[in-house]
């Protein structure tokens, strides 16, 4: 099983990813994200890396995206058309259905208002999408006859998944990004005792001890009820799925109970489109949001209207979503730079913003923002921003591995010196080994397969015979022959084996020669050498048989005489290979002479 | 509240310690191995001067950790070095370890101060100074109480008692002055220069005898003798007395703190001094709550107090090990955010909270 770190960038919360792995001899290439950080061709992940001269369709036998954000799928349409791959790229339908849609806003951005020229077109992500298959939740889904891979829940956003690919017995678990505590519209992550041979985690928070949703939430409202409470307004860009929802609950909740009057609005086109999407995959939220949805419309809140253009100029307090999330365009960027220059108003930003847009300049402290047309605009309202993404701690990944059992951990996306100490934790509690590759790094790791032998039944009944009855839990040690032919293995009992390869069997027998001095007639010294072994060997069976020779268990002894001197004995010790030591013994025994006797 | 952040630590704590850096120490005191001490980077929030509700980073981070096997009962950051020390039962040694927050992010065992009366004693109470050089004042009873040099562990100090009284608390209240405080509720003062002449009892409890009794020494400003400063004792059926260490014959003030009887006896009893807030000090162990009072108003009549702020926080939380509802276990000021406080419970909860100062004055 190797392991190659294509992403992430270094130390940031946003890089991108981009891993390889090969697991026996597949490779999957899991998740294609984009470096909002750069502008140039860095933001890409370098292919280069994973095949100098091949073509990409025929190194990779798959690639997995595990949800749409633009850090684990911005570069899938430069990766398929631009750089070229054909095979199958897997992702769940919820992520299937709104990629797309980000991709191509992502693409205005960067194209459009930046000029830049090395970028995907729209035909490339339409192109790109056509290669998509997607998947259900717990659907084992067969890549081609030997790999598989099965989607499970992830929380984080909606249709995030965690993947789990197998080939033969050995797999590998890819979290993406997960959350194991659920929130007010999707779950917790969750996944079943599988017992990988690595399970590949996300660590960004790892190090993190995070605090409540309920204090966060707490925060947000109070801003927010401050602000409207002296006569301001509230602008919060989103983008039509994710937060948007959670905060949207959130304040309904909030107005309801604390009976206030100002309006919230919902830009229309926000509504129609999550709404859809929501009822698409009303099986991707959690319990209480699908309950809700078969008594109500979703959006169809109390203190939540739909927004009309001339609201925004409307005086007195309000509270309004719109998009775009980072304030690059359209509505929300309108809006704001209505109520920009009122310092009772504030713009709360719900994440994070790529460079170039409004809602990063404002972010980084810009107060003077250069509009079209060369329009300085004076930015007197509050900034805010807030941080509601949903990410594992160190508490979580804990969890996870609990919950997954795997036989290796390694943790990507967090920095590599200041995880020493989690990664001695992983390893005292669960009692398996834990890495962290660096950006370009190979990690490999040996996994012990099991390999299934079929056993023949005579042995086994043989080898119950003998002895005590087993216990259950302590192996027992049995002897037979493996026999390795036409791809099957088999154990069975050697004369079997011997039978089957058409060999003949043979015996090995020993013979030793021992010389005793004893002037005396032969069956004297036989009668001499049998007492004396019956004297010592109180445990074996010694016998004088009528033919003048004495056996031990199955060992002979028989006497001649020496052919030149009469005075000495010579005995004549045998054995099978079998009883070797027996023999040896017999042998070192009668070396060391008879006793003298008086019989 | 003005400001309020809730965390969950893995395993609770019982001691929340300022380090170097505005870092913060906690760890657990388990049974069953596997403790973690761990050395928190706190979020911006509490760094800034004012508050900022919705700021980015509102989260601990995790700079560095070790393994403990022992519970860790108490924690001290050793002043002018990178080494911690801690103590714990079975028996009345110290553990020394060594951060070093550069290279690695693991907290290292470096040695340990070994007693010698062996198992079978309390656990080691324990204070920090660096004054001729780093210095731990460590004991688990009058008569056992000494001074070590913390990295030659070279002993310094013995204290000249035959008293086996145990010791609740015991403090450096400035580079020669020493303060214990024992179980009992006797306060006794030595100083370091003479360490032959006995330790006697400064001051005695007025209330009833049976409770268990914990001090808090006030930090005056930069430069200023501790010794000037009140000190808080607190027991076990909520009496509190302040006592200035110039006039020990009578106590300064005393007051009734309405609290129900602790339900794991005094184990968690916590009493401090606000550093940035005149007057004000801070309670709990009780239950799951933190009570703040002001003492500037108090007299000697040990009449019932009202607090001035209560942290309820706690006891909405969740259940402890032992399924009994959550116990504050320690509590401890933000050493410049006037009120801000930093409280822990028995579940886990680690809790940073600032109250909005009603009746204006604080």
């Amino acid at each position: 099983l190797s392991f190659f770190c294509l992403g992430p960038g270094a130390g940031q919360d946003v890089g991108r990813s981009c891993i390889l792995v090969s697991i026996a001899g597949k490779n999957v290439m899991l998740d294609c994200g984009m470096h909002m950080g750069y502008n140039d061709d860095r933001r890409f992940p370098d292919f280069s890396y994973i095949t100098q001269n091949g073509r990409l369709t025929d190194f990779l036998d798959c690639v997995i995206i595990s949800h749409f954000h633009l850090d684990h799928c911005g570069a899938l349409p430069y990766f398929s058309e631009m750089v070229g791959y054909d095979g199958p790229i897997y992702m769940t339908h919820p992520t299937k259905a709104i990629c797309p849609i980000l991709l191509e806003d992502y693409r205005k951005i960067t194209v459009d208002k930046k000029g830049e020229t090395n970028f995907f077109t729209s035909q490339m992500i339409k192109d790109c999408m056509k290669k998509v298959v997607a998947v259900h939740l717990h659907q084992t889904v067969q890549v081609d006859e030997e790999l598989e891979i099965k989607a499970y829940y992830a929380g984080h956003v909606l249709g995030a998944a965690m993947f789990q690919i197998k080939v033969g017995c050995e797999s590998v678990v890819y979290t993406g990004d997960y959350n194991m505590t659920p929130d007010r519209h999707l779950g917790a992550a969750w996944i079943d005792k599988c017992r990988p041979d690595l399970l590949i985690s996300e660590s960004t928070y790892a190090t993190t001890i995070r605090d409540s949703k309920r204090c966060r939430e707490r925060d947000f409202l109070k801003k927010v009820h401050e602000t409207v409470e002296r006569g301001g307004k509230v602008l919060i860009p989103v983008f039509a799925l994710g937060r948007a929802q959670e905060l949207c609950i959130l304040l309904e909740t909030f107005w309801e109970r604390m009976n206030l009057k100002a309006p919230i609005y919902f830009s229309t086109g926000l509504t129609e489109k999550a709404n859809h999407y929501y009822k698409l995959f009303i099986t991707w939220t959690n319990q209480k949001i699908r309950k809700t949805f078969v008594q109500r419309n979703m959006f169809e809140f109390k203190h939540i209207k739909a927004f009309d253009r001339a609201f925004a100029d409307n005086p007195g307090p309000m509270v309004v979503f719109a998009t775009p999330g980072m304030l690059h365009a359209g509505q929300s960027l309108q809006i704001f730079r209505k109520w920009a220059g009122n310092e009772k108003n504030m713009v709360i930003m719900p994440g994070y913003c790529v460079q170039g847009t409004v809602g990063h300049k404002i972010l980084s402290g810009q107060r003077k923002l250069e509009m079209e047309g060369r329009q300085i605009l004076e930015v007197k309202m509050q900034v805010e921003y807030m941080s509601f993404s949903a990410h594992a701690d160190a508490k979580g990944i804990m969890q996870l591995i609990r919950q997954a059992e795997p036989r290796n951990v390694l943790l990507v996306h967090g920095e590599a010196k200041k995880m020493e100490f989690l990664k001695q934790k992983i390893e005292q509690e669960f009692h398996v080994s834990c890495y962290m590759p660096a950006n370009g790094e190979t990690t490999t790791i040996f996994t012990n397969p099991s390999i299934p032998v079929d056993i023949s039944l005579g042995l086994l009944k043989r080898e119950t015979a003998i002895g005590l009855l087993p216990d259950v839990k302590k192996p027992k040690l049995m002897h037979g022959t493996l026999i390795m032919k036409d791809n099957s293995f088999r154990l069975v009992s050697p004369e079997q084996a011997l039978k089957e390869l058409g060999l003949a069997e043979h015996q090995l027998r020993f013979t030793c020669r021992v010389h005793i001095q004893d002037p005396r007639k032969e069956h004297e010294t036989v009668l001499r050498v049998y007492n004396h072994l019956k004297g010592i060997l109180k445990d074996y069976s010694v016998q004088h048989l009528p033919d003048g020779s004495i056996t031990v268990e199955s060992i002979l002894i028989q006497a001649t005489a020496h052919s030149e001197d009469q005075g000495t004995k010579v005995l004549l010790v045998s054995w099978t290979y079998q009883d070797e030591e027996l023999g040896s013994y017999l042998t070192s025994l009668l070396k060391k002479g008879l006793p003298q006797s008086t019989s | 509240y003005e400001d309020l952040h809730t965390f969950e630590l893995q395993a609770p704590t019982r001691v929340i310690e300022w380090a170097p850096g505005k870092r913060v120490c906690v760890a657990g005191y388990g049974w069953s191995g596997g403790n973690e001490i761990l050395q928190l980077l706190p979020p911006p929030t509490l760094q800034a001067k004012e508050t900022q509700g919705l700021c980015p980073e509102r989260d601990f981070k995790v700079e560095c950790g070790g393994f403990s096997n022992r519970p860790v009962y108490s924690l001290k950051h050793v002043p002018d070095t990178s080494l911690l020390v801690t103590s714990g039962p079975p028996d009345s040694s110290l553990q020394v370890w060594q951060v070093s927050a550069e290279d690695s992010d693991v907290i290292k065992s470096v040695s340990a101060i070994p007693t010698e009366n062996g198992t079978g004693q309390p656990w080691a109470k324990i204070a920090t100074i660096s004054a001729r050089a780093p210095w731990v004042l460590h004991g688990s009873r009058l008569n056992s109480v000494q001074i070590t040099e913390v990295e030659s562990r070279k002993n310094v100090y013995m204290a000249a008692s035959r008293n086996s009284e145990e010791l609740s608390g015991l403090a450096f209240l400035d580079c020669n002055t020493l303060l214990f405080c024992c179980a009992k509720g006797q306060l006794c003062l030595a100083d370091v220069r003479q360490p032959q002449s006995p330790l006697e009892a400064v001051s005695v409890p007025p209330a009833p005898c049976g409770e268990r009794w914990c001090v808090g020494v006030g930090r005056g400003p930069q430069g200023s003798d501790s010794s000037s400063q009140p000190v808080a004792c607190l027991s076990s059926g909520g009496h509190l007395t302040l006592t200035d260490l110039r006039k020990t014959s009578e106590s300064l003030a005393s007051a009734k703190c309405r609290v129900p009887s602790p339900s794991s006896g005094a184990e968690f009893l916590c009493v401090s001094w606000a550093p940035a807030l005149e007057g004000c000090l801070a309670i709990s162990g009780f239950d799951g709550t933190v009570h703040v009072y002001d003492a500037q108003s108090w007299d000697s009549s040990g009449r019932e107090a009202e607090p001035i702020f209560v942290h309820k926080g706690h006891a909405f939380g969740g259940w402890d090990s032992s399924g009994g509802p959550a116990l504050v276990t320690v509590h401890t000021w933000h050493p410049q955010k006037p009120r801000t406080l930093l409280s822990a419970a028995s579940d886990g909860s680690l809790h940073v909270w600032d109250w909005v100062q009603s009746c204006g004055k604080c």
